[in-house]
């Protein structure tokens, strides 16, 4: 049997990229604020709550600010 | 029982399913199972009082108790309730395809589940400890120093190794058309914040077993027990 490249690897854009970065800072901080304060892992809510604002409400105000 | 999986599983589901299953409801059915027993089980104070159930483990998942709510059949009701009396069957089949995933995973502690519900057998694998009557605080320690969160730590792996599901443009392609909701929320709420809920149980998953498990080995030194029906150093509940 003869072993041949994939024609396209399926990786991720450098757009898709940027936003997993993006991604991972919010984590790294909810991940310290829950390990100081664990009650703020406990609730789904929050964790949802403050993704909105990590991950979607401050970029986008930082954008327009930015403008 | 356990955390992570139930946040991590509908991800998982979607990769395979793509537009045969709408993503709210799948993670609505993955929940449903402890929505409203969870709370009792741990206990809530309400002022001077404090609410918990006087045994939890059959609370949550015996008869008499809610364990209906882990039961295959009580997620095929719902499904029917939401087929034939909401007129949707996408939502009907995707709600029990998260409901079951719960109810199945369910049975890899110590208690198990009511499967086959209202025949009251718990099926049951004992792979790690049901510790819920122990408090929240210990329960993570025990549920992450045992199979419990390697188990969750094969959906987190499986949920990167399934990373598309999480673009934009698989929001765009799959998730917003597969289902009426997302138009219909997406009045109101701009596109981006869409797809940052839709992302939101992934990241609560992952982020939360990274921090529990920072928490039970780094700051509080629990001891990791990884043999079967561990960690053996709390009391585990048996049906």
């Amino acid at each position: 049997m003869r072993l041949r490249l994939l024609s396209r690897f399926d990786v991720p854009t450098r757009n898709d990229l940027r936003v997993f970065v993006g991604y991972c800072g919010a984590a790294a901080v909810y991940i310290v604020i829950g390990v100081v304060y664990d009650d703020f892992l406990l609730s789904v809510v929050v964790a949802i709550a403050y993704l909105v604002v990590a991950a979607w409400l401050v970029p986008t105000m930082v954008r327009r600010l930015l403008r | 029982m356990s955390w992570a999986a139930h946040d991590l599983e509908p991800y998982a589901f979607q990769k395979h399913l793509n537009l045969k299953v709408a993503f709210v409801p799948l993670l609505i059915g993955s929940y449903a199972p402890d929505l409203m027993t969870k709370w009792f089980v741990y206990g809530i104070h309400l002022g001077p009082w404090e609410l918990k159930a006087s045994n939890p483990a059959q609370f949550h998942r015996g008869w008499p108790g809610f364990g209906f709510t882990h039961s295959l059949t009580f997620g095929l009701l719902v499904g029917l309730v939401l087929w034939k009396g909401f007129g949707s069957k996408l939502w009907a089949v995707s709600f029990v395809i998260g409901h079951w995933a719960h109810a199945l995973t369910d049975t890899g502690d110590t208690v198990g589940t009511m499967l086959l519900f209202p025949w009251t057998f718990h099926f049951h694998l004992d792979a790690w400890a049901y510790a819920g009557q122990t408090g929240r605080f210990t329960d993570a320690a025990a549920y992450f120093s045992g199979l419990g969160g390697m188990w969750d730590a094969v959906w987190i792996v499986y949920g990167f190794f399934s990373w598309r599901v999480i673009t934009s443009q698989y929001f765009d392609n799959v998730i917003y058309r597969a289902d009426a909701f997302w138009p219909w929320v997406n009045r109101w709420v701009p596109r981006g914040a869409l797809l940052t809920l839709y992302r939101a149980a992934f990241f609560y998953g992952t982020t939360r077993w990274i921090a529990w498990t920072i928490w039970a080995h780094v700051v509080h030194h629990y001891p990791y027990d990884l043999s079967w029906g561990g960690p053996h150093w709390v009391p585990a509940e048996h049906p």
